[in-house]
């Protein structure tokens, strides 16, 4: 007798329901021009069910789609054209690194940090923000550093 | 008739007791108890236990956890409901509440089951260690006492109810087969208590002098106590022989021999059960103490038949070895002398050209084993001259030398001084050139020998 933890992943009730629930945060994010048609919403929701299998990683409830659409979609580099490719990066990169973070860190923390250097340090530079940043706070959580500590990296010259 | 048609639905010895609840639903599925809507219910109303609980492992800080950790608390969920199930007359009753209650409920009910375990299981564990048999042997004790804390301080009955996390190094004499968590640990705690409430009717001396029997070392072994002791007890008795001091000799061992040689299992059976009777009466054994050693029987059947065979029946039924005893030879290495002295002698024998004039200095103004020793290590000595100066020496000297300079593995030859691993490969020389009856003289002597530097 087999308990296949995955159905929870795989259900296609469970689909649905988060299909609808990123389709109705789109009366949120037309006010920035951002929206998401069904097509892409179940793209969104895909990327999801692949990006916890990748990572061996299993959601239960809402799931993150939603609030990260709700913390990025004022971002000033994001628009109409990259919006969706964004939010599948953005959900791949977070659940990679909540494994990296050894689960050290709760889901509104990291994607508030993910949001401050995606605006912030990182330019809207998704290389810098999962290559750099999120990094560098996998190390730090992992070694009992605070967030934000940053080590001396910088060589004479000035550069990384 | 009813009730025996309902009973035999689910063979009971079909279920496994590690994972009860998956062999319950599986075994109720194949015999058309459940359907496949039922069975799939259930299923779903699992993993939404599992979604709770995985929010409270996570303190609703995350929506989500790794496979393996909801796997962890997902099998947890199952053993809990597992353990109530237990708790049902029959599996069909077991069934019966599934169908009835809600999953959630049972899971509850469970949850509550463990917790009364652990209780029981902690009173039990202070009780025992309260009777603990006074023994050297380092696995018994740290095992009941540090080890089981171990396990009340790392068991967590709402994710991981399943694991026992500790290794319980300490063999009980029925293994504990097929059960995991709290259940594991009470059963063995059990098993334990039945040993101790036997064994304790001997004293802390004739025990040790019994294992002592065993194995001089027991200490450092990893045993189970009780199964000597009952053994001896039972071979006591039935030799006739003080059972209270578990006293066999060896015209006791011959006699039990004689008996069980020829004799049927069923005979050696009857025999070893006339035994059990009679510490029964002797010892006045409560009832789970009796059942424990009764089931035991039918291994020491075996033990003995082999025993027969093998003419080894004194490793069955031990006889008690006092090593208190046994005579100790203790050997003076003397006082050193005068440093100044001792490098004018190290000169002197150095400048010597041949070996007997080496011989001659040393006869001449070495008087304790302390100088000869460092005069060996000192003098750059040729194998020759040391070999020499070893046949010069009695056997108890050369007994000496080879106990504080025995031959040790090449590892820990790193640890030496060139000249002591030169001695070293000396002695040993010296060794291989006696008579093999001298060299196994001289070994055991080198056991036996006391040094005092």
């Amino acid at each position: 007798m087999r308990f296949e933890i995955a159905l929870f992943n795989n259900n296609a009730h469970i689909q649905k329901q988060a299909v609808n629930e990123v389709l109705k945060y789109n009366d949120l994010t037309s006010h920035f021009g951002l929206e998401l048609t069904e097509k892409q919403a179940i793209a969104l929701v895909e990327t999801r069910i692949f990006a916890l299998k990748e990572n061996g990683r299993i959601e239960f409830g809402g799931g993150v789609i939603d609030k990260l659409i709700y913390k990025f979609c004022d971002s000033p580099y994001i628009w109409a054209n990259n919006y969706e490719q964004i939010l599948h990066d953005l959900i791949e990169t977070f659940y990679y690194y909540k494994n990296e973070t050894l689960d050290l860190i709760s889901d509104d923390d990291l994607i508030n940090y993910m949001k401050t250097a995606f605006d912030g340090v990182c330019q809207g530079s998704l290389e810098l923000l999962s290559g750099r940043e999120l990094d560098r706070l996998a190390h730090n959580m992992r070694y009992g550093y605070a967030p934000n500590y940053m080590q001396d990296e910088e060589d004479e010259d000035g550069e990384y | 008739m009813e009730n025996i048609e309902k009973f035999s639905r689910i063979d009971r010895l079909k279920l496994n007791e590690e994972h009860y609840f998956q062999s319950l639903l599986e075994q109720a599925y194949l015999i058309g108890l459940l359907s496949e809507d039922e069975l799939e219910k259930i299923q779903f109303d699992c993993l939404a236990i599992l979604a709770r609980r995985a929010e409270q492992y996570n303190n609703g800080d995350s929506s989500s956890i790794q496979v393996e950790a909801a796997q962890n608390i997902l099998t947890s969920i199952m053993f809990t409901v597992g353990l109530y199930l237990k708790t049902c007359d029959c599996p069909d009753d077991a069934i019966d509440a599934l169908r009835k209650e809600k999953l959630e409920t049972l899971y509850l009910y469970g949850r509550k089951q463990i917790d009364k375990m652990l209780n029981i299981t902690k009173l039990l564990q202070g009780r025992i260690i309260n009777d603990l048999i006074d023994t050297p042997n380092i696995f018994y004790g740290s095992t009941i006492a540090d080890g089981i804390n171990g396990f009340f301080k790392l068991y967590r009955q709402d994710f991981s109810a399943h694991e026992i996390h500790i290794t319980a190094d300490y063999p009980t004499y029925h293994e504990v087969c097929g059960l995991v968590g709290i259940e594991f640990i009470k059963q063995y705690l059990e098993n334990i208590y039945c040993e101790n409430s036997f064994c304790n009717h001997f004293t802390a001396d004739c025990i040790h002098h019994l294992l002592c029997g065993y194995h001089e070392d027991y200490q450092n072994l990893l045993i189970n106590l009780f199964e000597p002791i009952f053994i001896t007890a039972l071979g006591c008795v039935i030799a006739h022989a003080d059972v209270s001091n578990l006293k066999l000799s060896f015209a006791d061992i011959d006699y039990l021999t004689r008996i069980f040689k020829g004799a049927s299992n069923e005979k050696t059976e009857l025999i070893l059960q006339s035994a059990l009777d009679e510490l029964r009466k002797l010892f006045s054994l409560p009832a789970y103490t009796l059942r424990y050693m009764k089931k035991g029987l039918p291994k020491i059947i075996s033990v003995i038949e082999n025993a027969i065979v093998l003419n080894t029946m004194d490793r069955v039924f031990l006889i008690s070895k006092y090593p208190e005893n046994t005579p100790v030879l203790s050997f003076s290495f003397g006082d050193k002398m005068d440093d100044e002295l001792y490098r004018k002698i190290i000169d002197e024998i150095m400048q010597s050209q041949d070996t007997s004039t080496k011989i001659k200095i040393i006869k001449e103004n070495i008087y304790s084993f302390a100088d000869l020793e460092d005069i060996l290590l000192d003098a750059n000595l040729s194998a020759e001259d040391v070999n020499a100066v070893l046949h010069e020496l009695t056997p108890t000297e050369i007994v000496a030398l080879i106990k504080k300079h025995p031959m040790l593995q090449e590892i820990e030859l790193y640890n030496l001084r060139e000249s002591e691993v030169l001695l070293c490969n000396y002695l040993n020389d010296f060794l291989i050139a006696l008579p093999p009856q001298q060299q196994i003289w001289i070994k055991k002597a080198a056991k036996a020998i006391d040094l005092i530097d």
